[in-house]
């Protein structure tokens, strides 16, 4: 089938990378990005780009089968004039199938708009698994009401679904809700753990022990059950907030998902406030070590990171930081010429290997879960160290082996 | 006064023109509001509605001539030692010319400034390393009236990264107590604003405070980042405990009922912003030029001060009413109170005699459209001659129809009420007779904000400065509070030993009757 796939997102590029993998004829209008954090993603573009199976150009292939929207968020009225600019040109076969995550004013706006059959359907997939996601989906939400859309979107996506039928059919505004609700549930299911994390240190419970006892029960599982240092990425508090004012409509004054927004922000700050403490409210021209500023493993994606809270909570303190990242790349370096005063972005110290920002050191803060980070030299750690001190935003180390070895150690909820 | 040459042809005027009624003043002349009015950009004085003619105000301005007032003004304005019972400046005017700051107020302004920014991004932490969200202050006096009175007008206004800011101020207790029970010690930060640091009103609350942290912080050092100092005693701030970078300073220069405009106003800027603290400090540096500059006849602060004196000791009103009319000036009146009664409340002349005429009148006041429902009554009917002060603002609160309509109401019934104290009634009815002849004075002034209210507060002041010239008493000082305070210590002494043989026989008995019903 001929595709378009608009966007250059990691999804678009996801999207377009595996549909052209499966035999179709796929044209990318959007860029591809000088670096690529997401696994595998440069070695199957490149694959299907030699093949000629996917081509990028700024011109869309008028008589497409399937438009596949998967801008992002901040690109809504891109999309909107595209939609117009389809409605014009529109073919008898061409279906427009939305993946952005838009709000629900924009997505009215180009369903109204649009002038052929739309089909919903939200991508779910995570950045750091995002192609094992497509190709391998937990289920594949169809949102539309034209059977002959549905019906060829189905064969379109007949790779993805051999093992067991993942698809679900609904109608469009069921699937725009479903992926709201996924990801504010996601968020809540995070701030209620990191909640109760507080509550396990209050009474010396450990809530890692607490988790497991959780999870076991199948009526809940183990995902997205860690506490931690909040999450980060733009989605999912854009969702909360989203939801939020959705929910504000409907007259209910609760405010839940407020609350969630709210302990996330302050959990991002949770280490700067356990250092603070530690160092009874003086930190002024204290060395810190921060290892991760991604927010999460596997990418370069800092929007919402915890690690730019904690950054700037020291620095306001007066401290001086050394940081270390596997992927520290532009968009860390914008972020701190932008959002720093020139006077504390001269005490931040980026180093390119690990143990290098570990000298002299008055504290360690783990903020991102890298493997990197799992097994560090904790002989080399406490040498170069002036305080054995180890934050460990993430729960990754063993806490009473690091006690025994000397450190001083806090973890979340334990 | 009563030594100047203008003070008898005043006494002669004034004989003569009791008895005419104001009604009478309008009918003689309709250039009356032309020629009795006066006006600097953001503010308009309206003294028509008084009982003067053109001779009247001559002879004041004469009288302000010949007590050297444009000598006065000069003195207070470049820092002279005016306050000469206690060897002190009264130099409040320096503390707001935002063009040529002192070093040492430069100096203040910045730590101001970080704290307030630091405050603003939420980076002001507490002992737990959440955000302060809270601010009580605690201060009595001037250390309580100026920012509660500004920052209550101001509270529509406020910097959308303000903290809530909280005002305590009595020994009781009970307003701290009430806070304390909703707020968290984890994001509370108290300013203790005392210009001696021992107010014993101000210390045994910072105390209670500081007891309520310790609940919840074992460590001294960590507690006592939930405290900032502002006082012009560093070493007292110290020993109680302040860290060197909580620590804000004035001076003894600056007495306190003149001290918003100094450290003191912190919650000010904390809640608008240090821009909106030093639009406040413009708007009074803009009255104090015109207080400088301007010819007597059309000096606003002048007038107001002279107009009062005529009123007090020439046709011998008895009270001063305060009556602006804009709720948002709620605690406008309970700040004059200080400003006026503190400062001019005295019977005792520069030279030390004892003055024979009176000084300072009674002043009250309430938000106009409640003291409507609640004084006014006495104003248009009753047996007491007063003056009063309408303060009204062109511009009301928003724009959409509700808010205009509400606004004109406001207008309405602020120059009904000075109109009908003016013209009154007759009636065969004679409980429906009002006799009218009420004076006042109507400022109007542009709108409520930061830069007129400032200019609004320094107007009184110089109104105050212009009286106790003319009456010769130092304003600066304030004697007449301390005995009290001297009392309490020693009645406090007697109630800890259960002894009150030794005080008055009324004491005895309320201090016995309190002793039977709690033991």
């Amino acid at each position: 089938m001929n595709i378009n796939v608009f966007g250059a997102t990691v999804s678009a590029l996801v999207t377009a990378a595996c549909l052209a993998e499966t035999g179709n004829q796929v044209t990318l209008i959007g860029q591809l990005p000088k670096e690529m954090v997401e696994p595998g993603l440069k070695k199957l573009l490149n694959k299907q780009l030699n093949l000629g199976t996917l081509i990028v150009s700024d011109k869309h292939q008028v008589d497409a089968d399937f438009h596949i929207f998967s801008y992002g968020d901040g690109d809504c009225n891109q999309a909107l004039e595209l939609t117009e600019q389809l409605a014009q040109e529109a073919q008898e076969h061409s279906t427009l199938v939305i993946r952005s995550n838009f709000s629900v004013h924009i997505m009215r706006q180009i369903i109204a708009t649009a002038r052929m059959p739309i089909l919903i359907n939200p991508d779910f997939a995570p950045e750091g698994s995002a192609i094992q996601a497509f190709q391998r989906p937990d289920r594949i939400i169809i949102g539309a009401t034209d059977g002959q859309a549905i019906k060829r979107f189905r064969r379109l996506m007949a790779p993805f679904n051999r093992f067991r039928d993942t698809i679900i059919q609904m109608s469009p505004e069921s699937a725009i809700l479903t992926k709201y609700a996924t990801n504010v549930l996601i968020a809540t299911r995070i701030s209620l753990m990191n909640e109760l994390a507080l509550v396990a240190e209050q009474m010396h419970a450990d809530i890692e022990e607490v988790r497991q006892g959780m999870g076991s029960d199948h009526r809940i599982g183990f995902s997205y059950l860690y506490p931690g240092v909040g999450f980060g990425g733009a989605y999912l508090e854009r969702d909360l907030e989203r939801v939020q004012a959705l929910i504000d409509q409907t007259g209910s004054g609760e405010n839940l998902l407020k609350a969630v927004h709210n302990i996330n922000q302050q959990q991002k700050e949770l280490l700067f406030r356990k250092l603070w403490s530690h160092y009874e409210c003086n930190l002024e021209q204290k060395k810190v070590a921060i290892w991760g500023i991604s927010y999460k493993p596997n990418t370069n994606s800092i929007e919402g990171a915890p690690s730019l809270v904690m950054i700037q909570a020291l620095l306001h303190q007066g401290c001086e930081l050394h940081l270390f990242d596997p992927k520290l790349d532009d968009l860390f370096q914008h972020w701190l010429s932008t959002q720093l005063l020139p006077e504390q972005a001269a005490r931040v110290t980026l180093h390119s290997a690990m143990y290098d920002c570990l000298d002299q050191a008055d504290a360690l803060c783990v903020l991102t879960e890298w493997k990197a980070f799992w097994n560090p030299d904790f002989t080399q750690i406490r040498q170069r160290m002036r305080q054995p001190l180890i934050l460990d935003g993430r729960n990754l180390y063993d806490k009473t082996d690091l006690l025994e070895s000397g450190f001083v150690y806090y973890g979340v909820g334990r | 006064m009563k030594q100047f040459a203008t003070y008898a042809p005043l006494n002669t005027l004034a004989e003569r023109l009791k008895p005419i009624h104001l009604n009478q003043l309008f009918a003689d002349n309709p250039q009356r509001f032309a020629q009795f009015h006066c006006q600097m950009p953001g503010a308009m004085l309206d003294f028509s509605k008084q009982k003067i003619t053109a001779e009247v105000l001559d002879g004041l301005v004469a009288m302000a001539e010949e007590a050297q007032l444009k000598t006065w003004i000069d003195r207070l304005l470049s820092g002279d030692e005016l306050n000469h019972t206690e060897g002190r400046k009264a130099w409040h005017t320096a503390l707001r010319d935002l063009s040529h700051p002192l070093p040492e107020v430069q100096e203040q302004w910045q730590k101001m400034a970080f704290i307030v920014d630091e405050m603003h991004q939420r980076q002001l932490r507490g002992f737990s390393g959440k955000p302060i969200t809270d601010v009580i202050n605690i201060g009595v006096g001037g250390s309580d009236l100026g920012p509660l009175m500004i920052t209550h007008a101001l509270e529509m206004q406020k910097h959308p990264d303000s903290p809530d800011i909280h005002f305590v101020s009595t020994l009781d207790g009970r307003q701290l107590q009430s806070l304390l029970a909703k707020l968290n010690q984890e994001t509370t930060l108290f300013i203790v604003a005392s210009k001696s640091f021992t107010t014993i009103d101000t210390l045994s609350l910072a105390e209670t405070a500081k007891s309520w942290m310790k609940q919840k912080c074992a460590s001294p050092q960590s507690r006592m980042r939930h405290f900032i100092g502002i006082s012009a005693s560093p070493d007292k701030m110290k020993e109680w405990g302040i860290l060197p970078q909580m620590q804000l300073a004035f001076w003894d220069w600056v007495g306190g009922r003149f001290s918003l405009w100094s450290s003191i106003g912190l919650t000010i800027a904390l809640q608008l912003g240090m821009e909106g603290f030093k639009q406040m400090l413009a708007g009074a540096h803009a009255a104090d030029v015109h207080f400088k500059n301007t010819p007597l006849h059309e000096n606003i602060p002048a007038l107001m001060g002279l107009i009062g004196i005529w009123n007090t000791n020439f046709l011998n009103l008895a009270g001063q009413a305060i009556l602006p009319y804009d709720s948002r000036l709620k605690h406008f009146a309970g700040y004059l109170e200080q400003l006026e009664m503190e400062s001019n409340g005295k019977h005792t002349r520069r030279n030390g005699d004892f003055v024979d005429y009176r000084t300072c009148p009674i002043l009250w006041g309430e938000v106009g459209p409640n003291a409507q429902h609640a004084f006014y009554q006495l104003l248009h009917q009753g047996t007491e001659r007063v003056m009063s002060d309408f303060i009204l603002f062109k511009e009301g609160q928003g724009q959409d129809e509700r808010a205009l309509y509400h606004q004109n109401l406001n207008i309405a019934n602020c120059l009904a009420q000075s109109r009908a104290m003016m013209v009154g009634q007759q009636s065969d009815d004679a409980h429906k007779h009002y006799p009218g002849d009420q004076v006042s004075s109507t400022l109007l002034m542009t709108r409520v904000d930061a830069y007129h209210l400032g200019m609004l507060v320094a107007f009184y002041e110089h109104k105050v400065f212009t009286q106790s010239v003319i009456w010769e008493i130092n304003p600066f000082d304030q004697w007449g509070v301390e005995l009290g305070k001297k009392i309490a210590l020693s009645i406090l002494e007697s109630i800890d030993r259960h002894d009150a043989a030794h005080l008055d026989q009324s004491t005895q008995g309320i201090l016995q009757q309190i002793w039977e019903h709690n033991r």
